[in-house]
């Protein structure tokens, strides 16, 4: 049996002693899906947290795939597991456990319940009467351990006239603000195609879980932390509302920049390849009208550098498209012009800046991966873990946070509670 | 506990310092606005914004101490006596010209595009020529013209939410800690599928407008008043017919299987159009509440600003500078702590050092 007071007070001295990660001995306990929940907890986890999945027995499909995933397999196929090589999947569970838990039963509950009794954060992203549904809301978690934090991550959050609505990053982004400032013309908005909400809402309870920890070490006792999708990406947003009250926010302005000027995506001269250029001030203008020769005025101010826009675009594109991209950026780079190609996965992989930080780590089955931007004292990647399989971690968890022995595993198992593959 | 890990403002309160741009910005705007004790330092002219100085200022630098100096012996002197140190600058180089390396705080942080290591570790960037260098940019946009670059400080608040975390888990732990921030990585963090599908089946994935293209229909469409965007996966397929009222969708071999639906793609789109373009969109958001199905209104930033919902959910803050009168509306923090509401805030003077 573990000592349960040493793992709950988890913010006492004894980390200053540990040597790595420095959330290295903080328990979370798991139960996000597709995308905002887990990248906040893959980040977590690297920065040294026991990260804890809590997955149901289906939760990465079927034993037999019905058809093709949507970023592909690990190793190319689905081979003979193909639940554990989901690669859309695989890429957001480095550094965790794997326990299957079936939560619709009244003995997977209690098991979780008792795990709860052992961890410090339970994070979930379920819809915003899920947890209560099944008997696992703040106020179930809470009596089994008072110094819990559970942090909520439902879609427009737990309370509100929208707390039902269903939702997804890409369907709350309109709801932000930032698609109808986004669009190469008043005509018609555009969207970010990334899902804006989903990485902001991570990175923002990556900052809620770290908060909660400081907090609950100074308060005593845990509480709930609530973070909606739509709250994420509202609060992003806030220079602009700001703006909206006292001023005049341009939008749908293209590649343009409000306070930059060129500030555009021009051509090169490969295929479907292109470059953004930034002037940020006077100086890069008068710069970057050297290179081009003959055409531009390198006398012009903003406000002249606004207004022909059109024309001073067109001049940059027919230059532009003279060079390839990589020679491109290297000659504006050199003359101190703010530039980057468009680059596609590939591009980013090859990158001698990338390559030479180690930022895509091969963790799984050689693949890479994109690693953690956060580089610090105690964290490296040569001690990470690869996506563990479905219920990994099963025995291991269970006996070792809560003391279970074999045969009542294996009741488990029988039962169906637990699994290790997917039911057939 | 060594004299350099000693809290230098008590009761967990840190002392931040806090230089640099708009990701030090934010950074040290989630530190004010969780009752740390920050102090920004103005280091000379502004980099260009999204919106007026003012407006940045209101939301980043409300509840900081605010001070103006580019005596780099002096900030660093500042450094030494502070818990948390947030460094930004436009290359490695120009860190390291602060003594960065020596400072004695405990925890210090240093944002810089590239990171403050490699080749381009002195590159210039902006938020758009990173987007387009982390693999953003190629997905946004119409196919066969120029992509499109998203506006805002995403890249830079992106930042500094990781920037606040890491030193935050670094105070949580007790340890001294150097962090190094590159943006361009925070960026290549922030895909989706977009890296696996090239690693793992050996696609580029391509822009296609608004579409999400390998889910349909999952796309923009105009209606009475507006825009709206759906995101109809598989599951919601049956409701989603409900919705539109045209229930004998479901018996179109064409549309059965999304594979179908990929096929049929302009058929289903039009059929959509028609109907939606019939409704506003308060009745559109009201059927999809109804029918359970993922739905998003397009909103203008002044009806952000008027939804009923956020302000029902306490989202907004008052914060006051010391030039006006009037009270502005801000966003506060993304997260509540126990469903307190957002605090009012203040917008400090600057004081000349």
């Amino acid at each position: 049996m573990v000592n349960r007071d040493a793992i709950r007070y988890c913010t006492t001295s004894r980390f200053f002693e540990l040597a790595v990660g420095p959330l290295n001995g903080v328990r979370i306990l798991d139960l996000t899906h597709v995308w905002a929940g887990p990248l906040a907890t893959r980040v977590l986890a690297d920065l040294g947290a026991e990260v804890v999945k809590i997955e149901g027995p289906m939760s990465r499909g079927p034993r037999h795939f019905p058809g093709l995933s949507i970023g592909g397999f690990i190793g190319g196929a689905p081979g003979n597991e193909p639940w554990n090589t989901n690669a859309v999947y695989v890429k957001l569970q480095r550094n965790k456990k794997s326990v299957v838990l079936d939560l619709k039963t009244n003995q997977g509950r209690r098991t979780f319940l008792e795990l709860v009794e052992h961890a410090d954060v339970v994070i979930e992203n379920f819809s915003a009467r899920a947890m209560k549904r099944l008997g696992l809301d703040y106020p179930a978690l809470k009596r089994v351990n008072p110094q819990i934090i559970h942090v909520a991550m439902p879609g427009y959050g737990l309370s509100g006239p929208y707390r039902d609505r269903v939702a997804f990053g890409p369907t709350v982004e309109p709801m932000s603000g930032l698609t109808d400032a986004m669009g190469y013309s008043h005509d018609q908005p555009r969207n970010t195609a990334m899902a804006a909400p989903d990485p902001t809402a991570a990175v923002n309870s990556v900052a809620a879980v770290l908060t909660g920890l400081r907090h609950r070490a100074k308060k005593g006792s845990g509480f709930q932390i609530e973070l909606s999708l739509h709250e994420s990406a509202v609060a992003t947003n806030g220079p602009w509302l700001v703006e909206e009250q006292i001023g005049h926010s341009e939008k749908r302005i293209g590649n343009a920049h409000p306070e930059m000027a060129p500030h555009g995506i021009y051509p090169c001269r490969e295929d479907d390849r292109w470059v953004a250029i930034a002037c940020r001030d006077d100086s890069d203008w008068r710069v970057l009208c050297q290179l081009i020769g003959d055409g531009l005025n390198p006398d012009l101010d903003f406000d002249q550098r606004r207004q022909q826009q059109a024309e001073i675009d067109e001049e940059i594109a027919s230059w532009t498209e003279e060079f390839e991209s990589a020679e491109l950026v290297f000659t504006l780079q050199r003359n101190r012009i703010p530039a980057g190609d468009v680059r596609d996965t590939q591009a980013m992989l090859g990158d001698a800046q990338t390559q030479h930080r180690e930022f895509f780590v091969p963790l799984e089955q050689g693949t890479p991966m994109p690693g953690n931007p956060i580089k610090m004292t105690g964290i490296s990647h040569a001690d990470w873990t690869p996506c563990p399989k479905l219920g990994q971690h099963n025995r291991e968890v269970l006996q070792e946070w809560i003391g279970m022995d074999n045969d009542s595993i294996d009741t488990l198992y029988e039962a169906g509670v637990i699994v290790d593959k997917p039911p057939r | 506990m060594s004299e350099a890990n000693t809290t230098k403002s008590s009761n967990g309160i840190d002392r931040v310092l806090e230089v640099g741009s708009y990701a030090a910005g934010y950074c040290g705007r989630l530190f004010a606005q969780n009752g740390h004790d920050v102090v920004q330092v103005i280091t000379g002219e502004p980099e260009p914004a999204w919106v007026s100085q003012r407006s940045m200022n209101t939301y980043l630098h409300a509840d900081k101490r605010r001070v103006a100096t580019n005596n780099k012996n002096l900030i660093q002197e500042l450094a030494q006596n502070c818990d948390v140190a947030v460094l930004e600058a436009p290359t490695a180089d120009a860190i390291d010209e602060y003594g960065f390396d020596d400072w004695t705080c405990p925890v210090k942080v240093a944002i810089t595009p590239f990171g403050r290591t490699g080749p381009q570790r002195n590159w210039l960037a902006t938020s758009s020529t990173l987007l387009a260098m982390g693999g953003q940019t190629n997905l946004m946009g119409d196919p066969n013209r120029e992509p499109l670059t998203m506006p805002g400080h995403f890249v830079d608040f992106q930042s500094g939410g990781l920037a606040y975390s890491a030193a935050m888990a670094a105070r949580f732990a007790r340890q001294e800690s150097a962090v190094d921030i590159g943006k361009l990585e925070v960026v290549m963090m922030l895909s989706q599928f977009t890296t696996v599908l090239w690693t793992c089946a050996k696609v580029v994935r391509s822009r296609h407008a608004n579409d999400f293209w390998t889910v349909v229909p999952s796309n923009l469409f105009r209606c009475v008043d507006g825009w709206i965007y759906m995101n109809i996966v598989p599951h919601f397929w049956d409701p989603f017919t409900t919705f539109l009222d045209l229930p004998e969708l479901l018996l179109d071999d064409r549309f059965a299987t999304n594979g179908g639906r990929m096929k049929h793609r302009d058929e289903l789109h039009k059929i959509i159009a028609d109907v939606l373009i019939n409704w506003s969109r308060r009745e559109i958001m009201r059927r999809a509440e109804d029918n359970r199905i993922p739905l998003g209104a397009v909103l203008s930033f002044g009806e952000v600003l008027s939804d009923p919902h956020l302000k029902a959910r306490y989202l907004w803050q008052q914060v006051k500078g010391p030039e006006e009168t009037q009270e502005v509306t801000s966003p506060g923090l993304a997260w509540r702590i126990h469903g307190e509401p957002r605090r009012d805030s203040l917008l400090h003077d600057i004081e000349v050092l």
